[in-house]
């Protein structure tokens, strides 16, 4: 690989978990807003 | 199935090997910091049990488990499933739920004011100083960003703004997380002995600490109204980073390298958004509007113990990724200009916090 597709490749990968962690924190929080993911199932 | 096929699989398999250890580690945090005060009750450990919070057991553990790892010879395979930006983003996201929009808004002008100043301010300290030493014109952007704005996520976006080279990148990111550790610890040391507000302590914390982990990691230590500034104020520093990083490519791309092409587009600010701000204020609003039509208090609380466990798997990641390796390779030039930056930023951090948040009640 070389420096500059390593470089883009870390970039690739911020901008997917930046998307990924939008995406399952706001799942969650309409889960559990929606009663569906109660309190006793989160440790 | 063709050799390339087989290492893939290999390598997602220690990626989901490295997952696990997070979450053994978390559920470990969990178990300690809830069960630790319990033991020692009535012992002289008794008092300093009960006030050890969680960020400080996810982090401890997760440096042993990196001593481990490195001991077995496991951890580099390991590092893919130490994921810190997608826990930290998640529960910064879930974070947003337990603030009240009304906060935000109020918040906000402090906060971009801050971010501004700050950005400008100790960007240019540290281009400044990095020029004056001969640092190379790409690792001194490296630099100057991630002291600047946030860390890990600011070298990655500058990194591909001036084209710099993958050993300058991971020898910034160790640089921003062995800068970021200790201050978890002496920041909120640091506000108690000045006496700050929570407000005043938050800004001063978000406006300060490179990566966001840390600075969520710092905010819970001091307490839940300054780990709510910190956050509002670092998540306006993420959101400026793009505006840096697009100015880096045209700067670059015009009068270091003069290739002539530079991208300064609508689109290209996008690209560099950091999306999980939008989650943020999606999750404060959802939130808001829930509770303000009648919405079950617990559900919030329900949503606060999630957003903890998230902290817990970042905070743990940060004790796993830890690596001093990669300084030795660099020369102390980087790290006294690193180091320089962060005591310039402590100073004018502290200022600005101090006049903008003066007046801030909850």
């Amino acid at each position: 690989m070389s420096a500059e597709e390593g470089v883009n490749r870390e970039r690739g990968l911020a901008v997917n978990e930046d998307w990924a962690a939008t995406i399952a924190g706001l799942v969650l929080l309409g889960l559990v807003l929606a009663g569906i993911l109660p309190g006793w199932l989160v440790p | 199935m063709t050799e390339v096929e087989t290492r893939q699989r290999s390598r997602v398999l220690w990626a989901v090997g490295g997952v696990a250890v997070v979450v053994v580690l978390a559920a470990l945090t969990r178990y300690l910091e809830q069960n630790v005060p319990v033991f020692t009750k009535g012992t002289w450990l008794g008092g300093i049990a009960k006030s050890v919070e969680y960020p400080v057991y996810a982090i401890l553990l997760g440096l042993l488990g990196n001593a481990v790892l490195t001991g077995l010879g496991f951890r580099d395979r390991l590092a893919a499933g130490f994921r810190t930006e997608f826990f930290i983003k998640t529960g910064l996201v879930l974070l947003g739920a337990s603030i009240n929009f009304a906060v935000i808004v109020k918040a906000a002008g402090p906060a971009i004011a801050q971010a501004f100043l700050l950005i400008t301010l100790v960007f240019g300290f540290t281009w400044w100083l990095g020029g004056k030493l001969g640092i190379d014109q790409k690792l001194r952007a490296l630099l100057a960003s991630a002291v600047s704005i946030c860390g890990v996520s600011a070298a990655i976006a500058a990194a591909g703004a001036v084209q710099a080279r993958r050993e300058q990148l991971a020898y910034t990111a160790s640089m921003v997380i062995i800068f970021a550790l200790p201050s978890i610890f002496l920041l909120p040391l640091a506000v108690d002995a000045l006496g700050l507000s929570p407000a005043v302590a938050g800004a001063w914390i978000g406006g300060n600490i490179d990566t966001t982990a840390a600075v969520s990691a710092a905010g819970a230590l001091v307490s839940e109204e300054a780990l709510q500034i910190a956050t509002i104020v670092k998540t306006t520093q993420n959101a400026l980073l793009g505006v840096v990083a697009v100015a880096l490519t045209a700067y670059f791309a015009l009068k270091v390298e003069r290739t002539g092409e530079a991208k300064v587009s609508g689109r290209a600010l996008w690209e560099r958004f950091p999306k999980f701000v939008l989650g943020f204020l999606a999750a404060s609003i959802v939130a808001t509007v829930f509770l303000e039509s009648g919405g079950d208090k617990a559900a919030i609380t329900t949503v606060n113990d999630l957003r903890t466990l998230f902290l817990i798997l970042a905070f743990v990641s940060i004790g796993l990724e830890f690596r001093v390796a990669p300084l030795r390779e660099a020369g102390w030039k980087p790290i006294g200009v690193f180091a320089s930056a962060t005591v310039f930023n402590l100073l004018v951090g502290l200022g600005l916090a101090s006049v903008l948040f003066a007046n801030f009640g909850g």
